[in-house]
């Protein structure tokens, strides 16, 4: 990654730190409860509430005793609005840089915690988002001498579990958030720690054969 | 490109950036996540009308007790380990039968994607990733035993809640 030198990246990179600390804050469902002004920040409630078809109702268009098909085209139909609120939301992070900037903090840390190099960093944010773009990547660091086929079996058993994390969580998962009865990224912060168990348990396994 | 369209604070281009990502959200709702819900739900169905669900709870009540969790969140595993859209879908209709609570439903949140669509993964990722297929079935069999080492993880956190 090259420093930013001119006082334009400098400011982009402002942006990407504000973009980044104010994605994570809504995304994480800290603020669901928080008073006034702050409730603003928070996933929950920027995807709101459906209205009451009759007074006295539960919120939404679901309706009552539903089953099989028709139910769950109904159910799919009330979760559309958080998938495309998530979605547009880290489209915005992104482009203000908030990805740039969570690279650049994870990079130093990999080689540590991963046991792969920095140069990964990318391919790791990338992860987040799309494992079909992070596997090709993966490869292509390979490819390209970045890492060896060791580190890639290991960074690959990171991205395997679950896939990419965010993405997933926040499309797939988002149908259950109402039921949770913890904020609503401690499940994510749980399936991320794993994704690092199963690397590091594979990262072990390969130390000790090649030894 | 993207740079100086920032560093202009150009307000415009920054909604057409969400509703760009939206537009992406809807088509991945509509084509990925609802296909999937209604097979879930679907599947639920068949259970149910067949007494299928009832004899799926009786005979992993014990096992999943090892979580506190009722026999019928094993078909939310299973159901995940095909697609994590299905494994969701599966929770959710389960919700709705009223046969898993709340935080039965946080306790599974991890697992449905820790061993989520691990089958659909193998190819996606490592494969194309080029990971040697000799380690396939160790990782596979890793990220099942993390996903249910994760429920209890999650468990231990209700505690606090």
């Amino acid at each position: 990654m090259p420093q930013p030198t001119s006082q334009d990246e400098k400011k982009f990179e402002i942006w990407g730190v504000v973009a980044l600390i104010l994605g994570v804050v809504v995304f994480s469902g800290l603020l669901t409860k928080a008073p006034g002004f702050w409730r603003a920040f928070d996933f929950t409630n920027l995807v709101g509430d459906f209205g009451k078809i009759v007074k006295d109702a539960a919120p939404g268009f679901r309706g009552s005793g539903g089953t099989a098909a028709r139910d769950g085209f109904v159910f799919a139909l009330t979760l559309i609005p958080g998938v495309m609120l998530a979605l547009g939301l880290v489209n915005v992070i992104d482009y203000l840089g908030g990805l740039k900037v969570a690279e650049k903090l994870i990079t130093p840390i990999l080689r540590p915690i991963l046991g792969i190099p920095g140069s990964a960093g990318l391919t790791l944010i990338a992860a987040l988002q799309s494992s079909d773009a992070a596997a090709a990547m993966t490869r292509q660091l390979r490819d390209d001498g970045f890492i060896n086929q060791k580190e890639l079996n290991v960074f690959a058993s990171w991205q395997f579990p679950g896939g990419p994390p965010i993405s997933n969580y926040y499309t797939i998962a988002v149908a259950l958030f109402p039921y949770l009865t913890v904020p609503i990224i401690l499940p994510l912060i749980v399936m991320v720690i794993g994704k690092f168990a199963v690397a590091n348990v594979m990262r072990f396994a390969f130390n000790r054969n090649t030894k | 490109m993207a740079k100086s369209e920032v560093a202009a604070g150009s307000r415009r281009t920054l909604m057409d950036m969400f509703v760009e990502g939206a537009r992406r959200g809807w088509n991945i709702a509509t084509t990925n996540m609802m296909p999937n819900v209604i097979m879930a739900f679907v599947l639920i169905q068949a259970l149910k009308v067949t007494g299928l669900l009832d004899i799926i709870g009786k005979v992993f009540g014990p096992v999943m007790a090892l979580w506190g969790l009722p026999g019928e969140a094993a078909a939310v595993l299973v159901a995940s380990f095909m697609s994590m859209g299905g494994g969701v879908g599966v929770a959710a209709s389960l919700y709705t039968a009223k046969k898993l609570s709340g935080a039965d439903i946080t306790v599974l949140m991890p697992a449905i994607f820790l061993m989520g669509a691990l089958v659909q993964y193998m190819g996606r990722c490592l494969g194309t990733a080029e990971v040697d297929s000799r380690y396939w079935s160790h990782i596979i069999a890793i990220c099942v035993i993390n996903a249910l080492l994760a429920m209890w993880v999650m468990r231990a956190i209700l505690i606090f809640f």
